[in-house]
């Protein structure tokens, strides 16, 4: 489904003191596959993530996703492969404060074709399945760390996409919603999706899902291994 | 993009993030309001002073020698009856009388009566004067500004002018001028010739100035040669020149405050500008989960432009209303001032209401331009980093 080839992201490129992000870093990741990013902070696996979910473009290498090269899309492109393609849970969440579970839920579906009763329909949808539609109406500002996490989720399964990125999604959660984060994921893998997660967060060294752990150091992958 | 999601959406934005709208929407209202004041002002008094001229002689002459002017002998008048195409040719006695106490002064214009009038609006005004009892003493026409002076000295019915042998000559006050004619005849009084002739003592044979129509007006350029080829030391002033006067004084003080309203947007804009750019700022960190999510640069930059829209046309159309309730009804208190002021008389107009399309657009294309250029720049700005850098 994804094929990484000879991807290279160094950041100030044209300045005195470049940062190299990403050394030469090949990787494929089939369909359905649940992937565990790991290593220290600043080893290159957030960076690795914008670049899958065509956030940033990478220096040199390619990406292509489902046969069609997602690493030089132009912006209009990439936008619509992200929302079709992506659907992204942030470390911080990233949630439109003012507004509520289910108007930051419905944001992804708006540059869409669909009306508006489909879109409320997939929003309800999407908060059922992350467990949170029985706070649909309350704004973001007013939850626990946990229902921010649940929202996020939501947003992000709302376009139904075939890929799940999770860039630190436990890093801002107790135990216990951690877990509960982990039996979503293993619903949404159930569900056949790819799952991409940046952690080093060690609850994932007990998956009750099939997954490969890729160690990352220094912006290089140092470590495979399947789980 | 659905348009109904859409609009769904910027409502929803525009609402649950009121609070950071209303600060730019009440500087906005302010700034359209002062602005739409000046022009409806400027706009209002051309009118009224167009208005007003009509109902003037088209041409006043005087005698000038060694460029000051001197009196005007009375035969000059039989000359210039004599130039075809000119008309209702009038005697005038026209002076500043002092009242010393204050220093204020009055401006008394001496017409002949029971010749043809050459000012409309007080052949209307004497319409509804009582002619017999107007013409049995000696009475005046006052303007509103000298009425309302005379009133607080406690002249209510009459004024003692004091003649230049030292002696007063009491006048009734007839009739208030029309308060239309304000512009320009708040501190005018008008009265029969011979009554001015003696409050300013001037000889038999002789007036200061001479007032004339040309109904013609292709005509009027050769009327002022033919009168100057009359006359080697004539004064010919038209009705033109004074309105262009009047037109400049208006546009001059209507300057003054554009350069504030220059200033006052730069600044504004300048802050909306650091606003949307600052870089940990909530509306980068708005675009940028926006983008993240899968919006193009081109929803984003729709998005704001429906934004910000709604923002200039709310602020416009508000700005534009309160200024119109406060000039053509409340009758712009203070702006009035700056506008009239300087007079020696205090003087007092009502707005003629005057709403045209090109004073419309100007004031939405001097607000809106900048206003978008302010929001959208920056936000453009913004869509075009990468959207991690934005949520950051």
């Amino acid at each position: 489904m994804i094929e990484i080839e000879n991807i290279n992201k160094i950041f100030n490129e044209n300045s005195s003191e470049p940062f190299e992000a990403l050394k030469d870093i090949t990787l494929h990741i089939a369909k359905n596959e649940a992937i565990i990013l790991s290593g220290v902070s600043g080893s290159g696996k957030s960076t690795l993530l914008s670049l899958i979910a065509s956030l940033d473009k990478p220096s040199s290498g390619k990406i292509v996703v489902d046969g069609e090269l997602i690493s030089k899309l132009p912006d209009l492109h990439a936008s619509a492969y992200r929302a079709k393609s992506i659907g992204f849970i942030f470390q911080h969440f990233n949630l439109l404060e003012a507004l509520s579970v289910e108007e930051n839920i419905i944001a992804p579906l708006i540059p869409s074709r669909l009306d508006m009763p489909t879109i409320k329909k997939q929003a309800q949808e999407s908060m059922q399945r992350a467990g949170i539609a029985h706070k649909a109406s309350q704004t973001i500002r007013e939850l626990s760390g946990g229902e921010k996490q649940r929202c996020a989720i939501a947003r992000a399964l709302v376009t139904n996409p075939k890929l799940i990125i999770c860039d630190e999604p436990t890093a801002n959660l107790d135990k216990a919603n951690s877990l509960k984060f982990i039996e979503i994921l293993s619903t949404l893998k159930a569900l056949g999706k790819t799952i991409i997660v940046a952690t080093h967060d060690p609850i994932f060294d007990t998956l009750p899902f099939e997954s490969r752990v890729i160690k990352m150091e220094d912006g290089r992958i140092v470590n495979i291994k399947d789980r | 993009m659905q348009n109904n999601a859409f609009f769904h959406f910027l409502s929803l934005l525009l609402f649950k993030q009121k609070n950071k709208h209303i600060g730019a929407i009440f500087i906005s209202v302010i700034i359209i309001f002062l602005l739409s004041c000046v022009l409806f002002i400027s706009s209002s008094l051309q009118k009224s002073l167009q208005a007003t001229l009509q109902n003037q002689p088209d041409f006043t002459i005087s005698r000038m020698q060694a460029g000051r002017a001197v009196n005007t002998p009375i035969e000059w008048i039989e000359k210039i009856v004599q130039i075809d195409g000119v008309s209702a040719v009038t005697p005038r006695v026209y002076g500043r009388y002092f009242f010393a106490p204050n220093e204020n002064s009055f401006l008394i214009v001496g017409v002949d009566f029971f010749d043809e009038q050459s000012n409309r609006s007080l052949q209307e005004l004497m319409e509804k004067t009582d002619l017999k009892s107007f013409f049995a003493t000696p009475s005046m026409l006052v303007g509103e500004g000298v009425q309302k002076f005379m009133i607080a000295h406690y002249y209510k019915d009459e004024f003692s002018f004091k003649l230049p042998n030292g002696s007063f000559k009491k006048v009734a006050i007839a009739q208030q001028l029309p308060n239309s004619t304000n512009l320009i005849a708040n501190d005018m009084i008008v009265m029969p010739l011979d009554l001015a002739k003696e409050i300013f003592a001037l000889e038999e044979g002789v007036i200061t100035d001479i007032a004339l129509n040309v109904p013609n007006d292709a005509e009027w350029d050769n009327i002022v040669a033919k009168l100057h080829l009359l006359f080697y030391d004539v004064q010919v002033i038209d009705k033109r020149e004074i309105f262009k006067a009047y037109k400049s004084l208006y546009n001059y003080k209507g300057g003054l405050f554009l350069i504030l309203y220059l200033i006052t947007i730069t600044t504004f804009m300048l802050i909306l500008y650091q606003r949307y750019s600052m870089v940990y700022s909530a509306e980068k960190k708005e675009i940028g989960i926006l983008r993240a999510i899968g919006w193009s640069i081109q929803d984003i930059l729709k998005l704001k432009f429906y934004e910000t829209l709604v923002i200039v046309i709310s602020s416009f159309i508000l700005g534009v209303v309160l200024a119109y309730i406060f000039v053509f009804i409340l009758d712009a208190p203070l702006l009035q001032e700056i506008f009239l002021g300087g007079s020696n008389l205090e003087n007092r107009v009502s707005f003629v209401p005057t709403l045209e399309f090109g004073i419309l657009s100007s004031i939405f294309l001097f607000f809106a331009l900048p206003f978008f250029a302010s929001v959208l720049i920056p936000v453009w700005k913004i869509a075009v980093t990468p959207p991690k850098e934005a949520m950051l």
